[in-house]
């Protein structure tokens, strides 16, 4: 990412240097300054999502490609309505063993069931969604991975979408 | 690694970026660890065939002559995750 007067306003300034520096030719770089979209209207009002690279999918679902040298570009929908029974992890990149256990602490599909039946937040889509963060491509990620969960996003009328990396 | 960068080695021909990268990949980001888990797979390949058990030749044969070559690579990626899993010593973080 380049300089930008209002680099400050991003969550991770300086994200793309360090990556670059500890595994070099990871040449991600992002010259497009992305502005924070604001939230429209109150949480108690608003449909959330959840998307995460935590290669989390509904059992039964074709494994996340982690063996592949260059990445998995494909994603999962998990109903939000799933029980933690129903999911199982696909990922060899970050430690899974308490995920596992309780998949909550990386995924915390009941916590936002709980959230919703609170009226905390308006609703859940009726899909969260799932992919795995081993991806070479960054271009493809990007302009494929990216962008088809976006449209599924919209496609579920997400008001709020969370994004979380494992 | 980006792709871009091991396409740029491939274009070059600089093998020893590609290698790097396997075993960086097969050894969760640690180049040694990466190195002995392709000796592990090998091992445990070997140690599968030493009593001569019978095994489906037609299915290798039939597999290689069908399936195109970018298929086959995967499966060779796929079998090394088998063989390192089934050596019992499974260094990964997470699971196939």
């Amino acid at each position: 990412m380049t300089a930008h007067s209002d680099e400050t306003k991003q969550l991770r300034p300086g994200l793309w240097e360090t990556v670059n520096e500890r595994y070099p030719g990871s040449m991600i770089t992002k010259d497009d300054f992305v502005p924070l979209a604001p939230l429209r209207k109150p949480l108690s009002e608003s449909r959330l999502t959840f998307v995460s690279s935590a290669g989390v999918q509904p059992k039964g679902t074709m494994p996340f490609d982690v063996g592949h040298p260059v990445g998995d570009y494909s994603f999962r929908r998990v109903p939000s309505t799933s029980n933690p029974s129903d999911l199982e992890i696909h990922q060899i990149k970050y430690p899974t063993h308490g995920a596992v256990n309780d998949l909550n602490v990386i995924f915390p599909i009941e916590r936002w069931q709980e959230l919703a039946a609170e009226s905390v937040i308006g609703g859940l889509t009726p899909n969260f969604f799932s992919f795995i963060g081993y991806n070479m491509d960054s271009e493809r990620l990007e302009r494929t991975l990216a962008e088809d969960i976006a449209e599924a996003v919209v496609a579920d009328g997400a008001d709020v979408a969370l994004l979380a990396p494992a | 690694m980006s792709l871009q960068y091991l396409k740029e080695a491939v274009a070059v021909g600089d093998t020893e970026k590609l290698i790097r990268y396997v075993r960086l990949h097969l050894g969760d980001g640690n180049e040694a660890a990466g190195r002995k888990e392709i000796d592990k797979a090998w091992v445990e390949a070997l140690k599968l065939l030493l009593d001569v058990p019978e095994t489906d030749r037609e299915f290798i044969l039939k597999t290689l002559a069908e399936r195109d070559a970018a298929t086959l690579a995967h499966l060779f990626f796929h079998l090394h995750f088998y063989l390192v899993q089934r050596s019992g010593e499974w260094i990964h973080d997470g699971t196939l």
